[in-house]
């Protein structure tokens, strides 16, 4: 099936290094055998004998069980070729020299096998911790990452880092058990008939594909990841070996952990979308609710008073006072009609802020010229200091934001007090205020008074709530912020800032 | 004095045609109807309207592609209907000859009003030596300009600006036009020139500047000569 990189890697390097081990002993034998040659004739050959033993053994701790048997064996033949007398054959004459040559070879053997055994296990814990720490090294990232995309990013790279698979795909479904692939690397694109197999994959929870008991005709495998709860997908690869059972353990593992953190973010996001949901449901609900309110009293008005203005006459006074009331009725339809445009422009994005130079003046006359009728029980003021210079603004966009503030100070204050609409210009920024003398914002209301269908209750006129979250959207188009505070001596009190540069017209020609 | 003038309404609205209808007719006016602007186009050349008013949404031709059509032979004044948010065409097509534009919903004593700055800047056009506004004289000959019988003293771009605005007195003239006129082609974004030059004008023209009545500003599209 498959293999992994650390495994597939070793046998070829093994390979050389045990010629090496082979080419080593040898030389190493003949080296010994030359200098004992001298030692010999002083010390007597037995010397020699544990000369040897004692290489053979020192090696045993460096080289393979192979390249130890062939040093015991060359150090022994070499022993009697050379060392025991009759010096230059191979013929033993005492009994206890027969029993060392035996010696070497079980020595040999012996230490062979105990550093062989010793090796393997050190290879194999040396393996384990590289697989510990990878399979840490996965828990770690897996648990950091957060959102279903970052967690396969995070899978795909250890999958990389630790397995030689040539293709890696995974397939996620979307709540509603239908596959959809998000992540991959080099994958070639899956035939129709895989992906009735991932299917079949994801519905039996059972891997399918190369290798395995199902489908193994083709050359991919398919992986279930399954969670405790919910299946959140399959992966898809193509190995280039198959795995040694040790390794197919730790990829089923490395499988588990990404399916669990996959389960768990899919989790996550599934309690989100209903928590969305049931969000969007309730302000769907408000905003019903509220429309339907708020529409049916201006046409309740105009109904009532046309079909009384039609079905009977009446003195010029009533008359002109129920047309009056239509009229009123209209206007505050058609605020309402705007203010909905407004905030479906804003919340679709579809605002463009189309600046160029005012006179801010302008723009105040503008507004308290449409809010004349409305302002005209309040003794409204408007101060601009001589030195304000043009700013830049969407003139349009703004008398919307001054017309909603008016508009709710005028609801909010008691008829006779101040409103004050005042502008100043300091350090590159445009502040415009509008502050009531009336009873002030209520302090539960202004941590959201910018949120939409927030309305106070002493509101005079009901209204949607969208005014004050229009003009905060409107101001921030213009990348300027707006605040709402209480003033210490009472009454309300707006303030806009938009950075607006000073207009080049010094050298103007006049 | 424009008692019986023929008035064309291109508008898809039976709702809006209605209105106007009734509004117009019991003002004096004759009324004709069009619902699409293949039959605006039609009704237009046989019954030579004094005036059109034109909804730049019609079902089956754009509304500045007519009255592109429109201004090819007819010079009379037209007004253009349109819904608010749409105020690019609305320079646009006060740029292609639209003499005024009124946003939906409107009221309709603004209409009439409307209506009858355009058929009175009309008849204004007939080279007059001086224009008389209020307490306001122009004397476009010898370039005086008097308020309250005080001479102001204007500068030539001031003067300029004044006679080019009261010229044209109930049209709106957009920023872009203003600017073309008189500073020229490569003025024509420097719109804090023109606000400057306003602000002065109004200074010295207006009874209250902060109150301005002659030199009206049109929200984000240009400025009117009031009455």
């Amino acid at each position: 099936m498959n293999i992994g990189k650390n495994i597939s890697n070793i046998k070829g390097p093994k390979f050389k290094i045990r010629i090496n081990h082979y080419l080593l002993s040898t030389i190493i034998i003949g080296l010994t055998a030359l200098v004992c040659i001298p030692l010999q004739k002083m010390q007597g050959y037995h010397v020699v004998s544990y000369i040897f033993l004692f290489i053979v053994s020192i090696l045993a701790t460096f080289v393979g069980i192979g390249p130890v048997f062939l040093a015991a064996a060359l150090s022994a033949l070499v022993w009697n070729f050379f060392f025991i007398p009759p010096h230059y054959t191979f013929h033993i004459e005492k009994a206890e020299d027969i029993l060392t040559f035996g010696l070497f070879f079980i020595i040999a053997l012996l230490s062979g096998i105990f550093t062989t055994r010793v090796r393997r296990q050190e290879y194999f814990a040396r393996e384990r911790e590289v697989r510990t720490n990878a399979l840490f090294q996965l828990t770690k990232e897996l648990s950091k990452a957060s959102g279903i995309d970052e967690v396969i990013s995070v899978a795909i790279k250890e999958i990389q880092e630790h397995f030689d698979v040539k293709n890696l795909e995974f397939y996620l479904q979307d709540g509603n058990n239908v596959l959809s692939n998000v992540g991959k690397i080099n994958a070639e694109p899956i035939t129709s008939e895989e992906t009735k197999i991932a299917e079949w994959v994801f519905n039996h929870a059972q891997k399918a594909g190369a290798n395995t008991a199902n489908f193994n005709s083709i050359p991919v495998t398919f992986y279930p990841l399954p969670g405790t709860r919910i299946v959140p997908g399959i992966a898809v690869a193509r190995h280039e070996q198959s795995f040694n059972d040790d390794k197919k353990v730790f990829w089923e593992t490395y499988l588990t952990l990404i399916s669990n953190a996959l389960e768990r973010e899919f989790l996550d996001e599934l309690a989100q979308k209903v928590k969305f949901f049931d969000e969007s449901d309730r302000l769907y609900k408000t905003l019903f609710n509220s429309i339907s309110h708020e529409l049916r009293i201006p046409v309740a008005t105009i109904m009532g008073a046309s079909d009384t203005l039609i079905n009977a006459s009446h003195p010029g006074n009533v008359q002109s006072e129920l047309f009056t009331e239509i009229l009123t009725a209209s206007l505050r339809l058609n605020r309402l009609i705007e203010n909905l445009l407004n905030m479906s422009r804003l919340e679709s994005g579809r605002i463009s802020v189309r600046l160029d130079w005012y006179d801010i003046n302008d723009l105040f006359h503008k507004v308290s010229e449409e809010l004349a009728n409305e302002l005209k029980p309040f003794s409204f003021k408007i101060i601009v200091p001589e030195y304000m210079p043009l700013v830049k603004i969407d003139f349009g966009l703004m008398e919307q934001v001054l017309y909603n503030l008016l508009v709710n100070s005028i609801q909010h204050t008691p008829a006779l007090f101040e409103i004050i609409l005042q502008s100043d210009y300091k350090n590159g920024e445009l502040i415009i205020q509008v502050s009531d003398k009336g009873p002030g914002l209520p302090d539960e209301l202004l941590p959201r008074i910018f949120k939409k269908f927030t309305r106070a209750k002493s509101s005079k006129t009901g209204g949607l709530g969208l005014g004050l979250s229009i003009a905060k959207g409107f101001v921030e188009a213009h990348k300027g912020t707006i605040i709402a505070e209480n003033k210490k001596e009472g009454g309300a009190v707006f303030t806009i800032i938009i950075p607006s540069e000073n207009p080049g017209i010094e050298n103007l020609q006049l | 004095m424009n008692e019986n003038e023929t008035i064309l309404i291109i508008d898809d609205e039976i709702q809006i045609r209605r209105l106007l209808d009734i509004t117009l007719s019991a003002n004096g006016y004759k009324v004709i109807q069009s619902s699409t602007g293949k039959d605006g186009l039609i009704d237009a050349a046989s019954h030579h309207p004094a005036m059109i008013i034109l909804d730049l949404g019609l079902p089956d031709i754009d509304g500045l592609e007519l009255l592109k059509k429109l201004r090819d032979w007819y010079s009379k004044p037209i007004i253009i209907l349109s819904v608010r948010q749409s105020e690019e065409d609305i320079i646009t097509a006060l740029d292609q000859g639209a003499n005024d534009y009124l946003t939906k919903p409107f009221r309709s004593g603004e209409l009439l009003a409307r209506i009858r700055a355009a058929f009175r800047a009309t008849e204004n056009k007939k080279d007059a030596e001086i224009l008389t506004f209020g307490s306001l004289t122009i004397d476009l000959v010898n370039h005086i300009v008097r308020k309250n019988n005080n001479i102001i003293k204007l500068t030539s771009t001031e003067f300029s600006l004044l006679c080019l605005l009261s010229k044209n007195q109930g049209r709106v003239l957009t920023h872009q036009y203003i600017l073309k006129e008189i500073w020229g082609y490569s003025y024509i974004q420097q719109t804090q020139y023109l606000r400057v030059y306003i602000a002065q004008l109004r200074k010295k023209v207006e009874d209250n500047p902060s109150k301005p009545s002659l030199i009206i500003t049109e929200s984000g599209i240009g400025y009117r000569f009031g009455e």
